[in-house]
């Protein structure tokens, strides 16, 4: 796939509305940092990703989990699920680390309230999303891969969204006079600014056809492409959906967690040398039950699984608390407990990766206490 | 005034086609009033299409063919060949399915009563993107919603959840109570999936404040509930059945009520309260009118219809009779942006379904990220501007205008304006249509002004 033109993705951004707070000067020099998030809608089964040598892990899932000779060792008290092969290497090479028993702040069940929460991290009521208030304070842009402009990146800062053509682009003579008909409009006007920049049609991926792994493979691999140079925006996101696995969750889980690894590789491969200055951080919504349920899977839990990569990842390690899944230990006696605050492993990154200032971070970005959390950056 | 006739056809309906707009003005309300009715709900042609019945069916074949389970009880082995065969036959299947509503859509003569369709299979969705479901989303569609729109909440609350689509889809023909014998013998266990979704998505919305208990307990006792299986004889197979063998038996407590039923009804008993909960009056309320008025819609009009849902006991027809009569349904500024089903589904009422498609279904499904019955979620599709129109969408949309008018550059737009839109096209866009360097631009601007992308 060519690389998006330096031109197009400027204009993109310089059509993506109001100007930055912060000095031109501090912002470029950010900008050579990367930062995505990746969302796994649906609730990925941590316990299933990583798992945990503890005691108890057999008895409470036993049944539902690869074999453990087939686990790949991280030599710690953790093994991975063997579909993570490349994702293993990259831990072993210092790229890749995880947090496990990681949790939003929100205690309840429910997916879209969850990923409400996941995505604004503010007070009740917050329309915005934490992503794009960081793109405030950081006098950066935001990109994400997808039809959509996911929720943490909504707000007044500069993000926009990218998916793959399907028809021609539209003649620039209709463009503008579809500008003045939108002139005004609540809805309309400000997306046709934008979309009259963007992309020019010059990267293939596709998006929507095939399975989970042809799926991740692609979204990821298309973030890649488009913040791979120079001149791209410092903040991508990518929604990965179909995590939910409350039956049958064994294959399920097994082809999902391949095209998370596909797509990790399809990532680092795109943003080249830019590997080095990324940190890319997937979780979702929350964690799934401790223990199987009656139908060969998990229902919806509390504490996750963070994944974090990319060259600038202080890797090799699992940082953060474990609980432990001891009877005591678990949270309302069937999740895994929410030990590390993702909250605090969102600001620890912001702060030591793209240097935004710990004072704005807890007023805006990521207000509600929480402490960042340390040593996640190299 | 002919404005209302453009709004009935156009924000109650699914677009006009030329001459709707004409033909309705006599009476806009009288036309509404007039689809609801028994009548409409058989209007739509099923013929050639297949019962979720028969699919269920055809699964368990597909799956016992050429497989033996073998003593411990883990996965059948399952026939390549078959498996294949399974596949590519539930794929033909949706689109089948998909065919026959976009042409339903394109043509119906009770477009009121196939909106509120779309509307309820949206609110209780069944979703194809579950390899199981992929061929029952359509059929549960027709089988459970469209006939049940007319009658009470309950009714088709009822219809919904214990069809064997939803249960597949929501797990429950899986669940098992944990004191259950199966339970002990086989390791099988309790799934709250379609427990929490009713509570949260179909009915009370957690602003009713129930618990984790209440999920759990609300999940016990709907076990049992399941689509019959082979063992169950071939009479029963691939019917909603209760299966007394695998309920958890004994009293439950919901949302601080006691439920000391046995059996299947208990489930019944506790999914009864709470389509009459108050949470519920207020959840449908509110969806109804951001569906048909505004993303933000009036709270007179949000008031006036829970009230109706109230009183009435949950009576759907008098709520479609409320918004009716409703003032706030009908000010002339339109405030809902077409989602994209909308919007391809009131283009193919005014020029045609394949015109619509430019040639390629699949391509416009893709770029639209709307293909029918295949919701990423059990929340259903997104119906607010902010989650359809962004600047890559409404570029899609612009795109896909392009195409139509590059294919089918004769399209008058001037005309496509007066037969679609009527009073509701504003100066501004019959100026642009006009002042437009060719018919193919014209018809770009046309189908892309703020007006008709709106209704």
């Amino acid at each position: 796939m060519p690389a998006l033109s330096r031109r197009t993705l400027l204009a993109l951004m310089a059509a993506a509305g109001s100007a930055s707070l912060v000095p031109p000067a501090f912002a470029r020099g950010l900008t050579d940092r990367r930062f995505i998030f990746v969302i796994l809608r649906g609730a990925m089964d941590g316990l299933a990703a990583l798992i945990p040598d503890d005691r108890e892990t057999a008895g409470l899932r036993g049944a539902i989990l690869p074999a453990e000779s087939a686990r790949l060792d991280l030599g710690n008290g953790f093994r991975l699920h063997p579909a993570l092969t490349d994702l293993h290497a990259l831990y072993g090479a210092g790229d890749a680390a995880f947090v496990h028993a990681v949790a939003s702040p929100y205690r309840d069940r429910s997916h879209f309230d969850g990923q409400d929460v996941l995505e604004t991290l503010g007070p009740a009521g917050t329309r915005d999303g934490w992503l794009n208030r960081a793109l405030q304070a950081g006098g950066m842009e935001g990109l994400a891969v997808g039809y959509a402009l996911p929720l943490a990146l909504k707000g007044d800062g500069r993000a926009t969204n990218w998916s793959p053509p399907v028809f021609d682009a539209a003649p620039a003579d209709t463009l503008e006079r579809l500008a003045d008909l939108y002139a005004g409009d609540p809805v309309f006007a400000g997306p046709l600014a934008m979309a009259r920049s963007l992309p020019d049609q010059e990267m293939s991926a596709s998006l929507s056809r095939g399975g989970p792994v042809a799926q991740y493979r692609q979204a990821l691999g298309a973030i890649g492409e488009l913040m791979a140079s120079e001149d791209a925006p410092g903040v991508g996101m990518v929604s990965l959906d179909g995590w939910d696995t409350h039956a049958n969750q064994p294959g399920a889980l097994q082809t999902r967690l391949q095209g998370l690894n596909q797509g990790m590789v399809a990532l680092k491969d795109a943003l080249g040398d830019r590997w080095a200055s990324t940190c890319v951080v997937m979780c979702s919504e929350f964690g799934r039950t401790a223990a199987a349920n009656g139908t060969r899977g998990t229902d919806h839990g509390t504490g996750g699984l963070a994944i974090l990569a990319g060259g600038a990842v202080a890797g090799g390690r699992v940082h953060g608390d474990w609980p432990g899944l001891a009877p005591g230990a678990l949270h309302e006696g069937r999740d895994l407990a929410p030990a590390n605050d993702l909250a605090g492993l969102l600001k620890g990154v912001l702060r030591d990766h793209l240097g935004l200032d710990r004072a704005r971070l807890d007023s805006d970005v990521l207000p509600g206490g929480a402490r960042p959390m340390d040593g996640l950056i190299v | 005034m002919s404005i209302h006739a453009a709004i009935a056809t156009n924000r109650f309906g699914l677009g006009a086609r030329p001459g709707d707009i004409e033909t309705v003005a006599g009476d806009p309300k009288a036309w509404l009033r007039g689809q609801l009715t028994e009548n409409a709900a058989e209007g739509f042609p099923a013929s050639g299409l297949v019962s979720a019945r028969e699919h269920i069916r055809d699964f368990y074949d597909y799956r016992l063919t050429g497989s033996a389970r073998n003593q411990s009880g883990s996965e059948p082995q399952v026939d390549p060949e078959a498996a294949a065969r399974y596949l590519s036959d539930a794929r033909r299947t949706i689109v089948q399915e998909i065919q026959a509503r976009t042409l339903y859509g394109e043509s119906t003569d009770t477009p009121l009563h196939e909106r509120l369709t779309r509307f309820w299979s949206n609110h209780f969705t069944v979703s194809a993107r579950k390899f199981q479901t992929t061929p029952l989303a359509g059929a549960y569609e027709r089988e459970a919603i469209r006939p049940n729109i007319l009658g009470t909440f309950e009714d088709l609350a009822e219809a919904a959840i214990f069809h064997p689509a939803m249960l597949i889809y929501l797990d429950n023909w899986q669940s098992v109570g944990p004191s259950t014998r199966p339970a002990e013998r086989r390791g099988l266990g309790l799934n709250e999936n379609l427990a929490r979704e009713v509570m949260e998505l179909h009915t009370v919305t957690p602003a009713s404040g129930y618990t984790q208990e209440d999920v759990t307990e609300f999940a016990k006792a709907l076990t049992g509930w399941s689509v019959g299986n082979p063992r169950f004889g071939q009479m029963r197979k691939g019917e909603t059945l209760f299966a007394g063998a695998i309920h958890e038996s004994g009293a439950r407590t919901v949302l601080g009520k006691r439920y000391t039923q046995s059996g299947g009804q208990q489930a019944k008993a506790i999914l009864h309260d709470l389509c009459a909960h108050p949470g519920t009056a207020k959840s449908v309320a509110f969806k109804l009118a951001r569906h048909m008025v505004a993303d933000e819609p009036p709270q007179g009009l949000v008031s006036k219809l829970e009230v109706s849902f109230r009183t009435s006991g949950g009576d759907l027809t008098a709520l479609y009779e409320t918004l009716i009569d409703a003032p706030e349904a009908w000010e002339a500024e339109p405030r809902k942006v077409k989602t994209p089903d909308e919007l391809l589904t009131s283009t193919s009422r005014l020029i045609g379904l394949n015109r619509t498609l430019a040639g390629d279904a699949r391509d416009v499904f893709e770029s639209f990220a709307q293909s029918p019955f295949t919701a990423p979620s059990p929340e259903g599709w997104p119906d607010t501007a902010d989650a359809w129109i962004g600047p890559d969408s409404l570029n899609k949309r612009i795109e896909w205008a392009g195409r139509i008018a590059e294919r089918f550059p004769t399209l008058d737009a001037r005309q496509i304006l007066i037969d679609g839109l009527g009073d509701l096209a504003t100066g501004a866009t019959r100026q642009a249509v006009a002042r437009a360097e060719s018919g193919s631009q014209a018809l770009v601007l046309a189908l892309m002004s703020p007006d008709f992308q709106r209704r």
